[in-house]
């Protein structure tokens, strides 16, 4: 009964698509370009600030980690996040909802897994709105508000299958589509409304591009070394049938370090590298994406029991780069990350929850902080 | 204790859960740090977009007016309002019984005129006459019934102190002609005229606002017999209901300027007339971009014929006959309700002079993707109080010269790349 509740809320998870529902302010530091990596982290990887994306079997990083999954596996993850941005005009307090992680995964044989899931690459999803005084000739001008909202993001579509040839060893690779897309739309209104009447207009700019991926897993009796690689194909940007921009999708890749000498413990450290700016000629020239590193350290410690329910308590710290600058400015982000999970209904459901702290800054006279909230659900049906 | 930490992880779960499905959107403060370049820039062209522009002189047609106006101002203007009652009945109601008029005690025009401002209230008292108007000959011809306002026709009349204006004007006629009418069983039409020291014009109701001018008459003094009020009919022409109706009541103009110089547009006045407008835009803007702001700028000429300080309010309409219709003054009939188009009314003042704006962008952007033959790039222009107020609004047409002509002022948002960091 249990199974079939999740099912139908992994559907419907799967129907809203990973793409985010709701928006805040693009006026931040987090979303410039063409939005927010949330870095394709479970919640229980994102509990430890990245740290064992390489490990994990649900982040959908690691193609090789796929083996890990004994069963078949439906997952989803929901991740408000509450953003401060302070800037020199004042404070803005936003929420974003972000559904970055649909996933499901299925064992063929002894060794091998198969897996087919989404996860948002870049969340542009933002409402803006701004006054401005609008130059009309030489000698007028109009006082004009501007509501900007773009509601979309750019997505990972994986497929993806692994492989375990012996006990120490993992093997993986996957096949990715970029898709998504953002539905840009902007309200103009006029102070001067007898003279002026307001507009609305949209369009939607659709992405696509190919990229691959392969991921690798070395076990020792109480170390994993995992590393993983993204290759980027051709990335294009379209407004209906029309070809506006083309790119390629950025390469990735990344390493870890865990030790797992200790019962139901992990400890972890990890360093990626993004080529974002790949994503360069995808925009206008005033479109800055720079390549970026994302490090972290982090833990997965088996905790006390509640019952019959162990109880996994999760810590770790983050820093990164974000992939798109801020007026000429590269945005850093350091994160303190914590988090729990357990299994309920016989190890059926596994439950993640994570609390994320994010201080985002750049050269500049704006700084923003952000608690995110990030809850993940697995069910074996 | 272990249920009470599980109803606690829950209950955060749950927390959390909820508050993903709620947004806060309200954001901007670090514009335009954070946000450069994304409002969408305007730009604005003044081009001479009027391809045909011409007055229409006695529209709305006669006997359409809103209101008869009654309007004594000298050699300047003179009309006359005319009530047609062409059935008087024959009986009236005594203790409910029907009874034949045989006498008539009292007759009164019960005459409704619109609201009078205070500050237009006649300087002196005015007076309305009344005049039988009757005749075989051609009966809408100014001329002919002009000439019957004569002292043999006379019905009746009464004066009126300025502050007695109010609501409705109670002026006695001829008991003896109207029995007559209802004894023969023929027509009684009623002219008004306006007597008055000072210039002055006064608005009387018609049935097209519900508020005709009726007779009441009161064929006995006794109190269990019951005054008859008649309304206005009007008979002819004959099987042309749709000409005789509005020919129920309307006004005839005596003296008034009857044409427009050619270079010159008219609005409102005696009579009335309405300016039509046809436009040449560019398709690279109607049909390429987001109009956000369309004024039609015309130069007034200042008019101080009449109430040349009275505001007037012109309104542009949208004339939605289809370019089928070629005759001019037929398509300003085909017009739209105020308001149409979210297009707004202009205040004028008849002796103003300068550049007037006409706001017109809720109908241009209708224009936009429409080839002409569904949305014709055409305007009427009127005035609000057309027939019911001398008032005339004139502006210089495009045979004026270069700098007076009618322009079209257009500011745009052009299609750009937007969305695109």
């Amino acid at each position: 009964m249990m199974t079939q509740v999740f099912a139908r809320a992994l559907r419907w998870a799967a129907a809203i698509a990973v793409v985010p529902i709701v928006a805040s302010a693009q006026s931040n530091l987090s979303s410039q370009g063409f939005g927010f990596p949330t870095g394709q982290l479970s919640t229980r990887a994102y509990g430890t600030g990245g740290a064992l994306a390489e490990i994990d079997p649900l982040s959908p990083v690691n193609p090789a980690s796929l083996t890990l999954l004994p069963t078949r596996v439906l997952f989803f993850q929901l991740e408000p996040e509450y953003r401060t941005v302070d800037g020199p005009n004042g404070t803005d307090h936003t929420t974003t909802a972000r559904y970055p992680v649909v996933f499901g995964a299925i064992p063929i044989g002894s060794s091998w897994v198969f897996s087919l899931g989404a996860s948002t690459l870049l969340d542009r999803t933002s409402s803006t709105h701004f006054t401005t005084s609008q130059p009309i000739s030489a000698t007028e001008s109009v006082a004009m508000n501007t509501d900007y909202r773009i509601d979309g993001a750019m997505t990972d579509v994986r497929f993806a299958t692994a492989w375990s040839p012996a006990n120490w060893l993992r093997v993986g690779v996957g096949a990715h589509g970029i898709t998504g897309h953002n539905l840009v739309s902007i309200a103009q209104s006029f102070d001067d409304s007898a003279q002026f009447s307001a507009f609305t207009t949209s369009r939607i700019l659709g992405f696509g591009g190919t990229a691959v991926s392969g991921g690798v897993q070395v076990v020792t009796k109480s170390l994993v070394f995992a590393g993983s690689g993204r290759y980027g194909g051709p990335l294009s940007l379209h407004a209906e049938d029309t070809l506006l921009t083309s790119a390629r999708v950025p390469n990735r890749y990344g390493a870890s370090v865990a030790y797992v000498g200790i019962a139901n413990s992990t400890i972890a450290i990890r360093t990626s590298h993004d080529s974002w700016s790949s994503l360069g000629t995808l925009g206008t020239s005033q479109l800055h994406p720079v390549d970026a590193w994302d490090s972290s350290v982090g833990a997965d410690v088996g905790g006390p029991h509640v019952g019959d329910h162990l109880i996994f308590l999760r810590g770790g710290y983050r820093m990164r780069t974000l992939p798109f600058q801020a007026a000429g400015q590269d945005v850093t982000e350091k994160s303190i990350t914590g988090g729990l999970g357990t299994a309920f209904a016989a190890n059926r459901v596994i439950a993640d929850l994570a609390v994320i702290h994010a201080s985002r800054s750049a050269n500049l006279s704006a700084s923003e902080h952000a608690w995110t909230f990030s809850v993940g659900i697995a069910v074996r049906p | 204790m272990r249920k009470q930490v599980l109803t606690l992880l829950g209950l955060a779960l749950g927390a959390v859960t909820i508050a993903a499905c709620s947004d806060k959107l309200d954001a901007g403060a670090s514009c335009p740090l954070l946000c450069p370049q994304q409002a969408i820039s305007l730009k604005d062209t003044t081009i001479d977009a009027v391809a045909i522009d011409t007055t229409v002189v006695g529209l709305p047609s006669i006997g359409s007016e809103s209101y008869l106006m009654l309007a004594s101002h000298g050699d300047t203007l003179e009309t006359r309002a005319i009530v047609r009652f062409d059935t008087i009945p024959q009986t009236y109601q005594k203790n409910s019984i029907d009874s034949t008029i045989v006498h008539i005690d009292t007759a009164m025009l019960v005459t409704p005129i619109a609201h009078i401002d205070s500050l237009k209230r006649p300087k002196s008292p005015i007076t309305i006459e009344a005049y039988d108007v009757d005749t075989v000959g051609s009966d809408t011809v100014t001329a002919v019934l002009a000439s019957l306002f004569r002292p043999d026709r006379f019905l009746g009349s009464k004066t009126f102190a300025p502050e007695s204006l109010k609501d409705t004007l109670q002026i006695p006629i001829s008991t003896d002609s109207v029995l007559a009418r209802s004894v023969a069983g023929t027509h009684l039409r009623v002219g008004f005229r306006l007597v008055s020291s000072h210039g002055y014009d006064l608005r009387i109701g018609t049935g097209a606002v519900s508020q005709a001018v009726t007779l009441r008459i009161r064929a006995s003094t006794d109190t269990g017999a019951t005054p008859v009020t008649v309304s206005p009919l009007s008979q002819t022409p004959t099987n042309q209901s749709f000409i005789s109706g509005p020919l129920t009541d309307y006004t005839i103009v005596l003296k008034g300027q009857t044409t427009s110089l050619p270079n010159v547009l008219a609005v409102g006045g005696v009579p009335s007339r309405r300016t039509f407008f046809s436009f040449n835009v560019p398709s690279h803007i109607v049909d390429s971009t987001t109009i956000v702001r369309a004024s039609l700028l015309l130069t007034q000429i200042p008019n101080r014929r009449v109430d040349s300080k009275d505001t007037v309010y012109l309104y542009p309409l949208a004339i939605l006959s289809s370019p089928i219709v070629t005759d001019i003054a037929t398509a300003l009939g085909f017009l739209s309700t105020p308001g149409s188009f979210g297009v707004d009314s202009l205040a004028v003042v008849p002796g103003d002079s300068g550049v007037k704006s006409v706001e017109i962008v809720g109908l241009v952007r209708t224009w936009k993707t429409q080839p002409t033959t569904v949305s014709p790039r055409t305007l009427g222009l009127v005035s609000a109080v057309e027939g019911q107020s001398p008032a005339e609004i004139n502006f210089f047409s495009t045979r004026a010269p270069v700098g007076l002509r009618p322009r079209l002022r257009i500011t745009y948002a052009p299609q750009t790349n937007y969305g695109l960091p």
